[in-house]
């Protein structure tokens, strides 16, 4: 039974269609903005045609595309004769690659190519540590790893080649939990190294005798999850080759520079045969900072002879993007009677996942603002960042910062409570304040951390005694 | 029973990160007519950067943001940028941007400090003119003065620059250094209703005060603040990547990862509080990644205020919530009813 509402004038009468007329109806042309002819007149003065130019409320360019459904996202692409490439995951947390038998796929109709990772020049990347395969071919470091990629005319038949291949493997068992894995003797997940791949060490002052001279010590524990960026534009990216083995690659790369690099190191090819145009992106929040589809796009158009596009699924971008440090924080604070601190020792335990992707970036970002907004001067943070089997954590907006925070707030607050004053002044007794020496001992210029602590109180209307007013 | 709580907390976050070469690089052209386009390597990733590029150019040059057109993010035609990262765009590409049509703008000097019969450094731009400072009604229209620039001087007025935050090594034992060229503050307080039988919690009410330095455009600022606090509230109260005993992933898809949809978002009031720092473009700072530090601390903190638990690991989920109402009343019990 056809249930639609036709939605005109019988609004609210349910009516019956033929099958072919309801086909019809299916088939009609996407939604899209009414005709109009370009460009399109606003009617108020805009702040974009004011000077001077800052501090002006200007709408941006793009809102109005968006808006209209008129931007033109990487899946909007189509360049003749182009290929649909999909990538087969592993499914297994830690295991050795024995086979891979790619015989059946690249025998089905519509399959014009099958890709391994011993077809890639150099099967290795990452922004600091070159330790990721832009597909597995030795082993397995967690389920997400790609371990073969199809390139077939239809997005239907690229994923039923993903099925026709098999792959055989010899698991290892994996390392799930990081403060197992910093126990674990070396050689760790990737021989020969160990498993701790970074460690950062902030000293200022002298921690014993802050705390010889607080009045209380306090110590508490934090952990915080994995998380993704879901942006609501997957990664994807397009390659199409000139007959002069010139590549353009038009990708979601939120970093065009190294993601040339990485590409052009990847594929063995001088970096001036290379094009990175990078679209308008759809959501980043740091999960596209590093390239994941575009060498095995740029290969199989190069092994086809056809412009390639792949992008990821929804389930993709969960197992095979980079994610937010997992982090165990353990805070020992110790404050005079007035509630200033005196003390601060952090120890951070930083869960990589698979690979190093942007860890030592985010271990040093998060270990420098482990202390909190706050004049300390006694200070030792020490973090460390292991590798587990897991999906490979990265960048992240915050960098570390919101795992640190919700740490040292929280833990702020317990040391109010215990102490009697209000969470409001124990911050404003302690907040940095312009030329206060930061945990690295930086000398610190245009800080309003005291400034944004009263109009937010302000604002909200927060008084001592825990009404609102 | 619904138990209001309210929570604080406050942060700091760098800018422009010194440790390694940050650099961003810009070229400006001012067009006959002038207008102005901006070449820059970096990426808009739906912030709004390129907005805010255009904005600063378009200030340097006296004229209004619609007046640049901004190329950006190819390999062929734009110049290196470190990329959309490190909430660094408004601060290094910003200063890369504001040098480069500082050069443009000095050719455009030059041409018309002898036809207003001053010395160039006696020159100021403004509301599309070249202008004598102190007296602006001595001046040229600087599209005049660029196609003047172009067909009777022969130098076209266009500018390139580059733009690194001061690199410095940190000291390998203790870390002690300028690891940062600034750093922004900010503070948020959240009202929150927690059902201390459910344990499930809402999210009324945020309030966020921001540092950016100067805001380039404070819409795009409250933009970026209101979507910072999305996703802390996500990562608050229900974000989570679950795995199996065997290392797999449980819930990669929007069904069983449960993110915040607008019907979960609070209200949230936005302030941009006073500041400006010498080293950014106009004085700017940055924004981007700043605007989800605090949002999770001050949650906790206020369903700590509602309830009396601390919950110590995120997400606080309502199971947990409830888990930990659970263990503070048999706790409470205990101390009511010692055993026999």
């Amino acid at each position: 039974v056809d249930r639609r509402d036709t939605g005109d004038k019988k609004a609210g009468v349910i009516e019956r269609q033929a099958p072919a007329e309801a086909l019809r109806d299916l088939l009609r042309v996407p939604a899209a903005a009414p005709l109009a002819p370009l460009p399109l007149e606003t009617f108020v003065p805009e702040a974009r045609q004011q000077t001077p130019a800052v501090r002006q409320r200007a709408t941006r360019p793009d809102a109005r595309l968006h808006g209209l459904g008129q931007t033109k996202y990487i899946d909007d692409f189509y360049l003749p004769g182009m290929l649909y490439a999909k990538i087969k995951r592993a499914g297994i947390a830690s295991a050795r690659i024995l086979r891979i038998d790619t015989k059946e796929a690249e025998a089905m109709p519509g399959v014009v190519a099958v890709l391994t990772g011993r077809d890639i020049p150099c099967n290795s990347f990452g922004p600091s540590l070159k330790d990721q395969p832009v597909l597995a071919d030795e082993r397995v470091f967690h389920a997400g790893d790609g371990v073969a990629a199809v390139a077939a005319v239809t997005e239907q038949i690229a994923a039923e080649a993903l099925e026709k291949i098999t792959v055989e493997y010899e698991p290892i068992m994996p390392v799930l939990d990081p403060l197992v894995s910093l126990t674990l003797e070396t050689p760790g997940i990737h021989a020969p190294s160990s498993n701790i791949y970074g460690h950062k060490v902030i000293k200022k002052g002298d921690v014993e005798k802050g705390f010889a001279a607080s009045f209380r010590i306090f110590e508490a524990s934090f952990r915080t999850q994995m998380v993704e960026h879901v942006p609501l534009e997957p990664h994807s990216s397009l390659a199409t080759w000139d007959g002069n083995g010139r590549v353009t690659i038009y990708s979601t790369l939120g970093r065009i520079t190294l993601g040339r690099a990485d590409i052009a190191r990847t594929l063995a090819v001088p970096m001036s045969r290379i094009r990175i145009i990078a679209t308008v992106v759809g959501g980043n929040f740091g999960g596209k900072n590093e390239i994941t589809t575009e060498p095995v796009v740029a290969l199989l158009a190069k092994k086809t002879g056809r412009p390639v596009k792949c992008t990821f699924t929804r389930p993709e971008e969960f197992t095979s993007s980079t994610t937010r440090h997992p982090i165990v924080m353990d805070y020992k604070t110790g404050v005079s009677k007035e509630g200033r601190i005196l003390a601060r020792q952090i120890r951070l335990v930083l869960e990589g996942g698979a690979y190093c992707s942007w860890s030592e970036t985010t271990l040093a970002k998060a270990c420098i603002l482990s202390p909190g907004p706050y004049d300390i001067e006694n200070i030792h943070a020490e973090a460390f960042v292991v590798y587990t089997n897991k999906t490979m954590t990265g960048a992240m907006r915050g960098f570390g910062a919101p795992q640190v925070c919700f740490a040292y707030e929280s833990h702020m607050d317990d040391i109010a409570k215990a102490l009697g004053i209000d969470p409001l002044e124990i911050r404003m007794r302690n907040a940095l304040r312009e030329g206060s020496l930061s945990p690295t001992s930086q000398q610190l210029h245009s800080v309003v951390v005291r400034e944004t602590l009263l109009q937010a109180a302000e604002r909200f209307g927060w008084n001592a005694q825990g009404g609102r007013s | 029973v619904k138990r209001r709580g309210r929570g604080i907390a406050c942060m700091w976050y760098p800018i422009g990160f010194t440790v390694a070469a940050n650099p961003s690089a810009a070229v400006v052209k001012v067009n006959e007519d002038g207008t102005a386009t901006l070449l820059t390597g970096t990426v808009e990733t739906g912030q709004g950067s390129l907005t805010i590029l255009a904005q600063i150019v378009a200030e340097e040059l006296g004229i209004a943001t619609g007046d640049v057109h901004v190329v950006s993010a190819d390999t062929d035609t734009t110049p290196m940028d470190t990329g959309a990262i490190a909430s660094r765009t408004t601060y290094v590409t910003g200063n890369a941007a504001r040098l480069a049509a500082e050069k443009a703008k000095k050719i455009l000097f030059e041409v018309a400090a002898p036809l207003l019969g001053v010395k160039a450094e006696h020159l100021e731009v403004g509301d599309h003119k070249i202008r004598i400072k102190g007296f602006p009604q001595r001046s040229l229209h600087i599209g005049d003065v660029a196609e003047r620039a172009r067909g009777v001087n022969g130098e076209p007025p266009l500018g390139s620059a580059s733009f690194n935050p001061a690199t410095a090594a940190l000291d390998p034992e203790t870390g002690q250094g300028k690891p940062f060229a600034t750093y922004v503050y900010a503070t948020q307080i959240a009202e929150v209703d927690v059902d201390d039988e459910t344990g499930e919690v809402e999210v009324l009410r945020v309030v966020a005060s921001h540092d950016c330095g100067t805001p380039i455009n404070p819409m795009l600022v409250e933009g970026q603040v209101e979507g910072g606090i999305s996703m802390g509230v996500g990562f608050a109260l229900e974000e989570e990547i679950l795995f199996d005993a065997k290392g797999r992933q449980i819930n990669p898809n929007l069904t069983n990862y449960i993110m915040p949809t607008s019907l979960d978002m609070p209200k949230v009031e936005v302030d941009i509080v006073d500041s400006y720092d010498p080293t950014g473009p106009f004085g700017a700072k940055g924004v981007g990644e700043p605007t989800c530090v605090a949002t999770a601390a001050a949650i906790l903190n206020a369903i700590h205020d509602a309830v009396g638990v601390r919950v110590t690991s995120l997400p606080a989920t309502a199971e947990k919530v409830y888990m930990a109402l659970k263990a503070k009343r048999a706790q409470e019990q205990r101390v009511l009813q010692p055993g026999p």
